[in-house]
C-alpha cells in the first residue's frame, strides 16, 4: 500500500542457508510466516527479557501470542550464543515486530528481526565452527555483551552469567526436545483419545520424522 | 547431530549480498510517475514549473499514469496536497497543443481522471484517502478550477451521513471530519455562494456532535472522571467557562471539538485565516481567464456500511475479517504544552498542524524510520516562520522566515506531544502501543538535543497528570512507553526528582507508577541493573518502590523444615529423572493416601498433594519460558488429573494460586504461567477472572487488571479462531457440494440442464462435513465461554464496588461510593490507600466497559439480568455509576 516509502516488515536478505526448500516455496512461507528470527541478542538476555518486548506485538485478542521461544545455542557448550527464533501465533504479530521492535534494543543492545521460514528441529543450536554462530566469526570486534569478558565485569554480572551459562545445561535434541507451546483450543471430549505426547503442538510445526542437518 | 561441513565455507561471504536487489529498470513513464510523487524533495514551488513542463512534455500524453501518482502523492503524502493543487492549477495554463488533443487541458483531463480515484476510495469507504482527496478538491475551490457549487454539494454529501438512521459513531465522525476538514480549506472559494451552505454544513457537524456527549464521559483521559455532566460544549458562549475548566495540568481536547472550534473561528472570519492556517502555493498565480472551464465534481453518495454478515450465517462471503468490529469513541488528545510551545488545536492553524502531524504518524506507521524524518521535516510543508528554527540553523535574512506572531511553536514538543496524544487514545490507540513507542525512539535517534528534552518535558507532565485524574488505562500505558524507552536509552532516568513523592500515599498514582515502570525496566533488563540507576531513597524496603531482590521463584518446599519437604523432594525427583506422567500420577496418589494417614496438619490433603505437585513442576519449568513450555507439555496428563477430579472449580483456582505464589516475586511470571495454563485447556479464561477478583487485596490494581485483561483476550480471541475456522469450513462444503454439481450436471448431459436446471437441486438434503460439524460445535463452546468470562467480570466489578449482595444498603467496599463524589475528588490530597485502590477499581471498570463494548453489547440483557438486577431500586451512588458507566458503553444511553 505504501508506494512513497518501503514496508519494514518486507522479508531482508536474511535466509536459512541450509534450508532445503525451493526459493518460491521459501517465499511463500515468508508470506505466511508467524516466526521470527532474531539477531544481535547478548548471549545474557533471558527469553522473559524477549518474551516482554516481543509481547508488545502480540494481539490475543485476534487468537495471537507468544507461542514459544526458542534460545539459539552454542552446540558444544549449550550456552546461549546470541540468536533465539520467536514464533507468534499468527503472522501479522510477526509483521509488526518487524516494524516496530527490529532495530530496536533490548538489554541495551540494538537486536534484528528477520522473518524465518519456521523452526525445524537443529536450527536451535549455533553452525559455526566453534559451535557458535557463523556470523559471529566473521566479528572483528571485542563485543563485552556476546561473552567477551570485560575487566570491569563486577560480581553481580559475574554471578548472572553464571546462572545464564548453566541455564541450557540440560537443553536436549532429538524429536521434541523442543515444546510446542500449546496449539488451538480443542474440544475436551474430541482431545481426549488422542492425547499424546504430541498434544498441544499444532499441524503446522514440524514433522518429527523430518531431519535437517544442522 | 552431524554437521553439514561441505557447506562451511561455500557461500560464506555471499550470504548476506546476493539477494541485494538491483535496480528495476525504469520505463519513461516510471520516471515520470516518480517524478510527481517526489516533487518537493529540494524546494516545491522551484520546482513546480519544470515538473510541470516534464509532464507537459510527456509523449505519449499518459492521463491514467500522472493521475495515478496525484492520487498516490495526496493520498500518502497529505502535506504536499497544496503544491499538487498548484500543479494542476499550471497544467490547465497550456491547453495540450497542436498535437490534436482536445482543447481540454491537461490539468483537468487529470482530474477527471482523479475523480475516479476518489470514487473509488469512496466506495471501499477508505475514508482516510477519501477525506485527503477532499482537502486537494478543496485547494482547487480557491484556486477556481473546482466549480463552488459542486464543492459545497460534496461536503454536502458528507454532512448527510450524519442524519442517517443508527449511523455509527466511527462512520458520523470520519464523515464529519471531512465535511469540516473540506470547509476549512475551501472556504475562501465558497465566498460567492450564500452563507448558509456554509452554515448549514457547520450546523450538522455541530448536531452531531451534541449527540456523543454520554460517549465522551466515558473516554475522556483526564477530567472529572466521576462528574456526571459533560463539560464540555462547543457553543460560543460556554468558550470561556471550557477554557476555564481546561486551565487543569492536562487538558484533554477531543478531535471532533477542535475541528468545530477551527471551523467557527474560521467561519466567523470569512475564512480570512484559511490562508494562514494551509498553504495556497497557488494563489499568485494569476487567476485563468474563462471562468465556465470549472470542473463541476459530480454528485456523489458516501454509500453505506458494509454489514458485517455473521459469518455463520450460510451466505457469509468468506473473508477473515472474523474480528468483532472495534466501537469507535470520540477520540481525546492530551495536551501536553501551552499554546506557544505546540499550537492548540482549537485554532485553525493549530488543527491544521495536528491533523497534518496524525495523517504522517498514520501513513507510515509501515516504516517508523521514515516516519521519524518526515516529521522533523514538516515544517518546510507550513508556512515559513510556524515553527522555531533549529537551534543553530542560520539565522534567517530579515523578513524572511521569521516568527509569526503567535507561532512560533516548538516542532519537537509539538510532534511529541501529537504522538503521545495518540498513543494515549481510550480505551485503546489505532495502532498498538509499541508502534507509538518505537516511533519516539526514532526522533530521538535521529535528533537528540532537540527531540530528547521534550520527549522529558512529556514525560514529567504526565507524572503530573497521574495525580490530576488521569486515566488509569493512560497511566498503564505511560508508564509502558516511560519502560520500553528508557530501555533504548541506557535507562537514563533522573528518578531523584520524584524522591520527595515517597511521602505519598503507597497506593497514590505516582506511587504505582513508579513502582510499575520500574518493574516494566527490570524485566526488559535485570533488577540489578535497574537497581543501580535509582537514588538511594527509593531502594530500600521501606520505600516499597522496587523489590529487594531479584525476581527469582520461591519454592516453598525447598526449605528442610516444610513438613513436607521430602514428600517434594520425591516428586521433584520424579520430574529431574523425566519420569512418566502416569507414574508421577501413581506416585501422588500414593502420597496423598500417606498424608491421609499421617499427616496431622491442618488442611485438605487434596491441595497439599496438588501444590507439591504444581510447585515442583514450576520449579523444573522454572529456568526458563521454554523450560516452561517442556514442563507444561511433558506432564500434561498430570496436570489435567489434578483438575479432573473432586471439585474442578476448587482444583483450578488451586492450581493458580500455586502459580501465584512460586511466582510471587515475578508478576511477569504469573501472566506468562496464567496463559499458557489457559492455552493448554488446564484452566479456563474464567477460571483466571474469577480467581483474580477471589484473591485480590482490596480493590483491583493494574496487575491484576492485566492478568483479567489477558483472560479476556484468550476468550476472545479463540471465538475469532473458531468463527475464522467455521468460515473456512464452510466455505470449502459450498466449493464441494458446487463441484459435485456441476460434476452431476456435465455427467447428465448439456441439454439436460437447459430443459430444467433446477430438477437435480431441489430438496437436496445439505448436510455438513464433519469438520464443519465439529467446527460449529467448537465455536458454541467457546462463545459460551467468552459470555462466561464477561459476565464473570462484569459480576465481579459490581461485587467489588457496588453494595452487598444481600443487603443492598451496605457496601463491602465502603471506599467504592465515597470516592466518586466531586467533594470527595477535590479532596483527594488527603486520601489513603484504600481511597486510591476504589479509585483505581472504578478505573479499570471503566475500561472494562469500554474496550470490550462490541463484545458486551452482543450479550448486553443477559448481563445486566445476571450482574445487575439485583441492584435495581438501589440508589447508592456506587449502583449508579455502575449502571451509568454500562449503559453508556452498551450503547443504551445515547443522550
Amino acid at each position: 500500500m505504501a508506494h512513497v516509502v518501503s514496508s519494514l516488515d518486507q522479508p531482508s536478505n536474511y535466509k536459512d542457508s541450509q534450508t532445503r526448500v525451493d526459493r518460491q516455496r521459501q517465499n511463500d512461507l515468508l508470506s505466511k510466516s508467524t516466526t521470527l528470527y532474531i539477531g544481535n541478542l547478548s548471549f545474557y538476555t533471558t527469553e522473559e527479557q524477549i518474551y516482554e518486548l516481543f509481547t508488545k506485538c502480540a494481539s490475543p485478542e485476534d487468537g495471537g501470542g507468544i507461542k514459544r521461544i526458542i534460545m539459539g545455542l552454542d552446540r558444544n557448550t549449550r550456552t546461549p550464543c546470541g540468536f533465539c527464533f520467536v514464533e507468534y501465533y499468527t503472522h501479522a504479530e510477526a509483521l509488526a515486530s518487524m516494524r516496530y521492535v527490529s532495530g530496536t534494543k533490548l538489554d541495551e543492545r540494538i537486536i534484528r528481526c528477520d522473518l524465518d521460514l519456521g523452526y525445524k528441529e537443529g536450527r536451535q543450536f549455533g553452525r559455526g565452527k566453534s559451535g557458535g554462530q557463523v556470523r559471529d566469526e566473521h566479528r572483528q570486534d571485542y563485543d563485552p555483551g556476546r561473552g567477551g569478558w570485560g575487566a570491569q565485569a563486577q560480581r553481580l554480572e559475574v554471578e548472572r552469567r553464571r546462572e545464564v551459562e548453566e541455564r541450557y545445561a540440560d537443553a536436549q535434541d532429538g524429536p521434541g526436545a523442543v515444546a510446542g507451546g500449546g496449539g488451538d483450543w480443542k474440544d475436551a471430549e474430541g482431545a481426549a483419545p488422542t492425547e499424546g505426547k504430541k498434544r498441544g503442538r499444532s499441524p503446522e510445526d514440524e514433522g518429527d520424522d523430518q531431519r535437517i542437518v544442522g | 547431530m552431524s554437521y553439514d561441513r561441505r557447506g562451511g565455507y561455500r557461500r560464506r561471504y555471499r550470504d548476506d549480498y546476493d539477494d541485494r536487489r538491483r535496480e528495476p529498470f525504469e520505463t519513461p513513464e516510471d520516471k515520470l510517475k516518480t517524478a510527481i510523487i517526489k516533487l518537493g524533495e529540494v524546494d516545491a514551488i522551484e520546482e513546480l514549473p519544470r515538473l510541470q513542463k516534464q509532464i507537459q512534455d510527456h509523449v505519449p500524453v499518459n492521463i491514467a499514469i500522472v493521475s495515478e501518482a496525484f492520487r498516490i502523492g495526496v493520498t500518502e503524502q497529505p502535506y504536499k496536497i497544496p503544491y499538487y493543487a498548484a500543479l494542476i492549477r499550471l497544467l490547465h495554463e497550456h491547453p495540450a497543443d497542436s498535437m490534436g488533443h482536445a482543447a481540454s487541458p491537461l490539468g483537468r483531463l487529470i482530474l477527471e481522471d482523479f475523480w475516479k480515484g476518489f470514487q473509488a476510495y469512496l466506495d471501499k469507504l477508505a475514508w482516510r484517502e477519501a477525506r485527503l482527496c477532499i482537502h486537494f478538491f478543496a485547494h482547487l475551490t480557491v484556486a477556481q478550477l473546482i466549480s463552488p457549487e459542486s464543492m459545497v454539494a460534496l461536503l454536502q454529501a458528507f454532512t448527510a451521513v450524519l442524519d442517517e438512521f443508527g449511523v455509527s459513531h466511527g462512520r458520523a465522525k470520519r464523515a464529519a471530519l471531512c465535511a469540516a476538514e473540506g470547509l476549512m480549506i475551501s472556504g475562501p472559494g465558497l465566498r460567492t455562494l450564500s452563507p448558509t451552505n456554509v452554515t448549514d454544513i457547520v450546523s450538522a457537524i455541530q448536531a452531531f456532535n451534541d449527540t456523543t456527549g454520554s460517549a465522551k464521559w466515558l473516554v475522556q483521559p483526564t477530567v472529572k472522571v466521576f462528574s456526571d455532566e459533560v463539560m464540555i460544549d462547543n457553543g460560543d458562549e460556554v468558550q470561556s467557562e471550557f477554557l476555564l475548566f481546561f486551565s487543569l495540568l492536562t487538558p484533554a481536547l477531543q478531535l471532533l471539538d477542535t475541528a468545530l472550534f477551527a471551523l467557527k473561528t474560521l467561519v466567523d472570519s470569512d475564512f480570512k485565516q484559511t490562508a494562514d492556517s494551509f498553504p495556497q502555493p497557488y494563489a499568485n498565480i494569476p487567476a485563468l481567464d474563462n471562468e465556465l472551464s470549472q470542473f463541476v465534481l459530480p454528485s456523489v453518495l458516501v454509500p453505506p456500511e458494509i454489514i458485517e454478515l455473521d459469518a455463520l450465517s450460510n451466505d457469509a462471503d468468506a473473508d477473515d475479517t472474523a474480528q468483532v468490529k472495534k466501537e469507535e469513541w470520540p477520540e481525546y488528545f492530551l495536551r501536553l504544552f501551552d499554546n506557544d510551545v505546540s499550537p492548540d488545536p482549537n485554532t485553525p492553524a493549530g488543527y491544521a498542524v495536528r491533523t497534518a502531524l496524525l495523517d504522517i504518524i498514520s501513513i507510515f506507521e509501515v516504516n517508523r524510520k521514515e516516519c521519524a524524518r518526515l516529521l522533523l521535516e514538516y515544517p518546510k510543508w507550513n508556512h515559513p516562520g510556524s515553527f522555531k528554527p533549529k537551534p543553530g540553523a542560520p539565522v534567517p535574512p530579515e523578513g524572511e522566515n521569521s516568527p509569526v506572531p503567535g507561532k512560533d511553536w516548538q516542532l519537537e514538543s509539538t510532534i511529541i506531544e501529537t504522538i503521545l496524544g495518540a498513543f494515549l487514545i481510550l480505551p485503546e490507540s489505532s495502532h498498538k502501543s509499541v508502534y507509538y513507542i518505537s516511533l519516539i525512539t526514532e526522533l530521538c535517534k535521529l535528533s537528540p538535543s532537540t527531540v530528547g528534552p521534550a520527549v522529558g518535558k512529556s514525560i514529567r507532565k504526565l507524572y503530573g497528570a497521574l495525580s490530576e485524574g488521569l486515566d488509569v488505562e493512560a497511566a498503564r500505558r505511560f508508564a509502558e512507553w516511560f519502560a520500553v524507552h528508557m530501555s533504548n536509552f541506557g535507562f537514563q532516568w533522573v528518578w531523584k526528582e520524584w524522591v520527595p513523592d515517597l511521602a505519598l500515599t503507597v497506593q497514590h498514582p505516582r506511587r504505582t507508577f513508579m513502582r510499575r515502570a520500574i518493574e516494566f525496566e527490570i524485566r526488559l533488563s535485570y533488577h540489578d541493573r535497574i537497581l543501580k540507576t535509582l537514588p538511594e531513597p527509593m531502594q530500600g524496603p521501606d520505600a516499597h518502590t522496587v523489590p529487594e531482590q531479584a525476581p527469582g521463584p520461591d519454592y516453598e518446599y525447598d526449605d528442610p523444615a516444610n513438613p513436607h519437604h521430602d514428600a517434594a523432594q520425591s516428586v521433584l525427583n520424579l520430574f529431574r529423572g523425566r519420569a512418566k506422567a502416569d507414574d508421577v500420577i501413581a506416585h501422588l496418589d500414593t502420597l496423598k493416601t500417606t498424608l491421609e494417614t499421617t499427616d496431622d496438619t491442618e488442611g485438605n490433603v487434596d491441595a497439599t498433594v496438588r501444590s507439591i505437585a504444581v510447585q515442583s513442576l514450576l520449579n523444573i519449568g522454572s529456568r526458563s519460558f521454554s523450560h516452561l513450555l517442556n514442563a507444561i507439555e511433558r506432564y500434561l496428563p498430570l496436570l489435567r488429573s489434578l483438575t479432573s477430579s473432586g471439585n474442578t472449580v476448587e482444583s483450578k483456582a488451586g492450581i493458580l494460586s500455586t502459580a501465584a505464589a512460586f511466582w510471587r516475586h515475578n508478576r511477569q511470571m504469573v501472566g506468562i504461567v496464567f496463559d499458557k495454563l489457559m492455552q493448554y485447556q488446564i484452566v479456563d479464561p474464567t477460571d483466571v477472572i474469577a480467581w483474580t477478583f477471589a484473591n485480590r487485596a482490596g480493590g483491583l490494581d493494574a496487575f491484576e487488571w492485566d492478568l483479567m485483561r489477558g483472560a479476556l483476550d484468550k476468550a476472545n480471541g479463540r471465538v475469532v479462531i473458531a468463527r475464522r475456522r467455521v468460515t473456512a469450513l464452510r466455505k470449502e462444503d459450498d466449493d464441494t457440494r458446487a463441484r459435485a454439481k456441476a460434476q452431476a450436471g456435465a455427467e447428465e448431459g448439456g441439454s439436460a440442464m437447459e430443459v430444467d436446471a433446477d430438477a437435480n437441486t431441489k430438496p437436496e438434503e445439505v448436510t455438513d462435513s464433519p469438520a464443519l460439524a465439529t467446527a460449529i460445535k467448537a465455536f458454541t463452546s467457546l462463545t459460551r465461554e467468552q459470555r462466561g468470562a464477561l459476565s464473570r467480570t462484569l459480576e465481579g466489578f459490581v461485587d467489588c464496588l457496588g453494595p452487598n449482595a444481600s443487603d443492598a444498603s451496605a457496601n463491602p467496599n465502603p471506599h467504592a461510593r465515597t470516592v466518586v463524589t466531586e467533594s470527595a475528588w477535590h479532596n483527594r490530597a488527603n486520601w489513603d490507600s484504600d481511597d486510591w485502590s476504589a479509585w483505581e477499581t472504578w478505573g479499570w471498570y471503566r475500561q472494562f466497559c469500554r474496550a470490550y463494548s462490541p463484545y458486551l453489547r452482543n450479550y448486553s440483557n443477559t448481563l445486566y439480568t445476571v450482574s445487575f438486577a439485583r441492584l435495581d431500586g438501589s440508589t447508592d451512588p456506587a449502583t449508579e455509576l455502575l449502571k451509568k458507566t454500562w449503559n453508556v458503553a452498551t450503547g443504551q444511553d445515547v443522550s
